[in-house]
Order: C-alpha cells, then structure tokens, then sequence
C-alpha cells in the first residue's frame, strides 16, 4: 500500500539493520543510567540567561527594512503557490506548490529554526500582511481602530492543534493532498480563517497562540539558543527556551498531535498496518464507500488511534509521577513536563524526513526555474536533476539513530530539571524523573522500532 | 541522590555496554552470510523467470533478469520486491497485454510497454534506498499504480 500525498516521495529509506537498532537501545540505555548518574542536583534551565548580542549583525538583522523584506518575501512566495497550484501543470512533482509546502516549508524551517531560532516569524506572510493592513488601517481610521478582543485562556492551542492535525491530514490521509489545485485552495482558506481570527484577536496574540505554522516553528526555536526579544538579537542556554515554554490549554495535544501523525506516517509502511489497513478498508467498502473513500476514512482512523496512543502513553507517565507524591493534579504535571516533549517531536521529524528533505529538497533546484511545469526556464536551472546517490543507507542509519538518540538525552535533560524545580523534596523529584524517564525510554524506542519497520 | 547510588548507576551502564558489545559482537558473524543470501535469492530470480543464463564458470555472469507480467491492469501475482546490492547491474523487462508507461521513481527511467513489446529496463543501481516502478496507466486510472518495488542495499 502506498500513500496518498507521497507522490513526492520518489525514494524511502530502508529499515535500519537488526543490529545497528540493538546498538541504538543499548545506546539509549547507557545515556540514560548516564544521565541519572552525572546530572546536576541544582535546576539549570529555568531560567534562560538571555543576553543580548551588541554588534553590527545584530543591528542589520533586527533593522527594519530588513524586516520588511524578509515579510514581502514570505508574502510573495505565499502568492506564488496559491498562483501554481492554481495556474501550473496539475502533476504533483513537476508543480511548484507541492514541493515547497510539504518539503521546503514544512521540513525545512524547521532545522533553520532550531539552528537560528524564530525564523518563521520573519517570513511569516500572515503575520507580514496582518500587519501591513493594521498599518495602513490605523492611518485611514483617523480616530484609531478598536482594540482587539481578549484571546479566550480556554481557546489556548487548540486552534493550532486543529491546524496542525488537519495539515497532516492534508499529508497523510487525503487521497488528493498532493494535488497542487488543491494545495492552493487550503493555503486560500487557511489565509483567510488567519486573517479574520488576526482582525478578532491582534494580529501577535494569533501568532503566538493560534496560528499553526507559528506556533508550531516557534516551539521547535525555543530549542535554538538564538532569540530576538523586543526587537534585539540575544543568545541563551541552548533547551533553556523550552523551559521557558507557558503551556495552555491544548499544549499537550499539540504534542500528541505532532509525534503521532509522525509516527502513524512511519507505522503506515510497517506490515503492521499494511496487514490490516486493507481489511478495515474493506469493512467500509462493504457498508457503500467508495474504495478511495475507505481507504482515506481508513488511514484517517489510523492517524487518530496513532495521535490517542501517543496522548495516552504521556498520561499514563504522568499519573506514574503523580503517584509519588507532592500534591499536583495530572493536569497540572502534564503541562509543567510538555515541553520535554518537543525535542522528542523534534527528532521524530528529523529521523524520518531528513533524506526527504535532503533529496526533494533539491528538486527546489528546476522548481524555481519552472514553477508552473509548463517548460519555462527562469533561472537557467530548469534541467537540474536530484542527487540520489548524496547520502547512502548507512549513512542515513546513522544519522536516524543519532538524531533519536540526542533527542532522548535532550529530553529527559529537560525532564530532569523541570523535577528538580517543581519538587521541594530530593527523594521526589528523583522518583517523579523515573516515571518522565520510562517515558521518554517509551517514545525513544518506538521511533527507533518505526525506523526498523520502514518499508519492512 | 547519594555518591554511592551514583556510582552504582555508573556500573549499571558499564555493565549495558559490555552485555551489548558482547551480543552486538556474537550477532554480528552472520552479516556477511545475510548478504550471500540476498545474492543467491536474486539469481534465484533470474532462474524463476526462465531465462537462460550465462553460466560459464569463468567468464562474468550475466545479471539475473527480473521478469513482470501486467495483465489486464494486474500486476501478476502482486506487486514485489526486487533486491539488489549498490553497484549491481539491474535488468527488469515489464511486458504486458495493454499499452502503458513504466515509471521507476529516483532513478527517474520511463519506458513504453506494448503487447508483445516489453519495456527493458538495464542500469547501474548506484543510489542506495527503495524505489517505486510504477504504472502510468493505472495511476491515472486511479488504481494501485506499484509494479514493483527496488531495494538497493549498501554493498
């Protein structure tokens, strides 16, 4: 069985060998006896040491003109794909809009985000035109516009949970969601739901809690030790950012969301659900729909149970660590320790898209030149071609199980610091790190089970 | 948490290094022999499809022959997997009774298939990963578009 949106995918990566994912849990192990030995006794990252960095570069990238390009940039390229996937040729791989949204946008923000932080809010089109449009309102309305509304606290993330699960339906369980006609038409209705909900709540408020793709790049920037704070560029502890992290309402779904749409993406290759997807498929043909219909109402059930599982596996941590005591409700421990699993998220992206995003990426290369597929050669570099032979099985093996296993330390890291701040007794916010610890294990050896399973 | 327990979670992970280089090392004998297998099941395949083979024991062999019939829009028996090593020299011929376009995706090759005029595929398989052969004809149909699947392994 093939999946739908993946007409990008022109090459998948093989099942990491038997003995590279024993090394990997061996490894895994080690780091985490490790880990508990050497780490400090004295919470570290709750606070971020945020300095900012004088000095001419800081100036030019914090000025406003560049501010404004980079804005007019994200703009542009938002008209641009709206413009292909309408206009250009209607095959998923030779049109622009697919590509960039599901390659470039998505996988590629989000190392440019962990390396030097916030990116996104920079090209961010909604927020660059949100904006421009306040600017110049406030300028006609002689008298000033109305304040905005108060952001409901109950509302927290859960616009950008729907956001984001609905994109990876888009992704993942859409028979179509490659289709660039019908990219073009979600970037449309996606552009204006942000716009009314900006024009409702401010156009910041939206960004920083409601809008998808910015809540979604900034968590992953919190990583980064780079922040631009009231317009000044600054440095602070790498991972101390997401200490900093305010969960709300939704922020725990928002994770679930996020490492179980990948996760589904990987077990949807694994004979575990090749064997019964077809069969659940066929249940639905049976009650009258139509065979695409059942396989996408099939596949979106997956997506969900894998979303439910991941949800229900971090609870079930939590109520071990409520267990020992200190007087927190469930809800409260699961919002102090979310943002340990960010990093989890993080690498869960990584390992499994990174040679997507290494060879798609490339495709950029005759995209540009032709975006619309109709033989144009803008830039000259209409007939370049993807690499495939840029980075081998072994290689990529190392690179997953690398990037799973720093994740895991990262993580619990995390998860060791929170306890030591949030416990006033020693004895338990060691035991409560246990509990973060078996899940941070649990989440650590289902991505490396996924990578063994790949196309299995 | 106490020196003591420190140092005896220190031990507790010496003692996991040593267990997995022990079971890494014992397990890790039959490599060479997993790969021998891949290769004879591959010339395995060249056998099934009939064709005759070079088999002189001193001049090269040629490369086994994968054979795949497309009959009324069906791959016959399903769609499989095609496993070579990196540096193989891979031939597929993809006959069948309805015209369509063979698409084998990365390595980006497209041949037309006629009744009677089988699309041959002959390359170098220097890209390591799997890759998708695909129908045209199918995939526009909005059927199951896989014919095959190549598995190139690092060698």
């Amino acid at each position: 069985m093939i999946l739908f949106a993946h007409g990008l995918v022109a090459r998948s990566d093989l099942p990491i060998p038997q003995w590279l994912f024993g090394w990997a849990a061996a490894m895994v192990l080690l780091v985490s006896f490790v880990a508990l030995a050497v780490l400090w006794p004295e919470p570290k990252l709750q606070q971020e040491h945020w300095k900012p960095a004088h000095g001419a570069l800081s100036r030019v990238l914090t000025s406003r003109p560049l501010e404004i390009v980079c804005g007019a940039i994200g703009a542009a390229l938002l008209v641009l794909v709206v413009y292909a996937g309408l206009r250009g040729t209607q095959s998923s791989t030779a049109n622009f809009t697919p590509t960039f949204i599901y390659v470039i946008f998505w996988l590629g923000l989000v190392p440019l985000s962990v390396l030097f932080g916030d990116v996104f809010r920079a090209f961010n089109p909604w927020r660059a035109i949100g904006r421009g449009v306040g600017w110049i309102a406030a300028r006609v309305a002689r008298g000033g516009l109305p304040a905005p509304l108060a952001y409901p606290e109950r509302l927290g993330h859960w616009p950008a949970v729907v956001g984001i699960f609905l994109f990876a339906v888009m992704e993942l369980v859409a028979s179509d969601g490659d289709q660039p006609d019908t990219l073009a038409v979600a970037t449309l209705l996606y552009s204006a739901i942000t716009f009314v909900a900006m024009a409702l709540y401010g156009v910041e408020t939206w960004i920083a809690r409601g809008e998808a793709f910015s809540v979604y790049f900034n968590l992953f920037s919190r990583v980064s030790p780079v922040e631009v704070r009231n317009g000044v560029l600054g440095l602070r502890r790498p991972l101390s950012g997401l200490a900093a992290l305010k969960p709300g309402a939704g922020t725990v779904p928002l994770l679930a969301v996020m490492i179980g749409s990948v996760s589904f993406d990987g077990a949807a290759e694994a004979p575990i659900w090749t064997g019964i997807a077809p069969d659940i498929a066929r249940f639905f043909q049976d009650l009258g729909l139509s065979p695409q219909r059942a396989l996408e109402l099939t596949f979106l059930l997956g997506l969900i149970a894998a979303i439910l599982l991941v949800y229900g596996f971090y609870r079930l941590g939590v109520l071990g660590a409520k267990s020992v005591g200190g007087g927190f409700s469930a809800d409260r421990l699961a919002r102090e320790f979310v943002h340990t699993l960010v990093p989890i998220a993080l690498v869960y992206v990584a390992a499994h898209y990174f040679t997507l995003l290494l060879f798609q990426g490339q495709a950029l290369g005759y995209l540009a030149s032709d975006p619309l597929g109709d033989g144009s050669n803008l830039f000259g570099t209409a007939d370049s071609q993807i690499d495939y032979t840029l980075i081998g099985a072994n290689g990529t093996w190392y690179w997953q199980v690398g990037f799973i296993v720093t994740g895991h330390v990262a993580g619990l890291t995390l998860a060791h610091d929170r306890a030591l701040a949030l416990y006033d007794q020693a004895r338990l916010a060691v035991r409560s790190q246990y509990w973060m610890l078996a899940v941070m294990v649990g989440f650590t050896s289902l991505a490396l089970w996924l990578l063994s399973q790949a196309n299995a | 948490m106490s020196t003591a327990q420190r140092i005896a979670l220190i031990v507790a992970a010496v003692v996991v290094a040593i267990v997995a280089f022990v079971v890494a090392g014992s397990g890790g004998d039959d490599e060479p022999q997993r790969s021998s297998a891949t290769t004879s099941a591959q010339t395995d395949t060249g056998k099934d499809s009939g064709e005759p083979q070079a088999t002189t024991e001193t001049s090269p062999p040629e490369p086994a022959v994968t054979q795949i019939q497309i009959r009324d829009g069906a791959v016959v028996g399903g769609a499989k997997t095609i496993d070579v090593v990196r540096g193989d020299t891979v031939r597929i011929v993809v006959s069948a009774n309805a015209p369509d376009d063979i698409h084998l995706h990365g390595y980006d090759i497209e041949r037309s298939v006629e009744p009677g005029r089988p699309a041959r595929f002959r390359f170098k398989a220097d890209a390591e990963g799997a890759f998708e052969i695909e129908s045209h004809v199918a995939e526009d149909a909005g059927r199951d578009p896989l014919v095959a699947r190549l598995v190139v392994s690092p060698s």
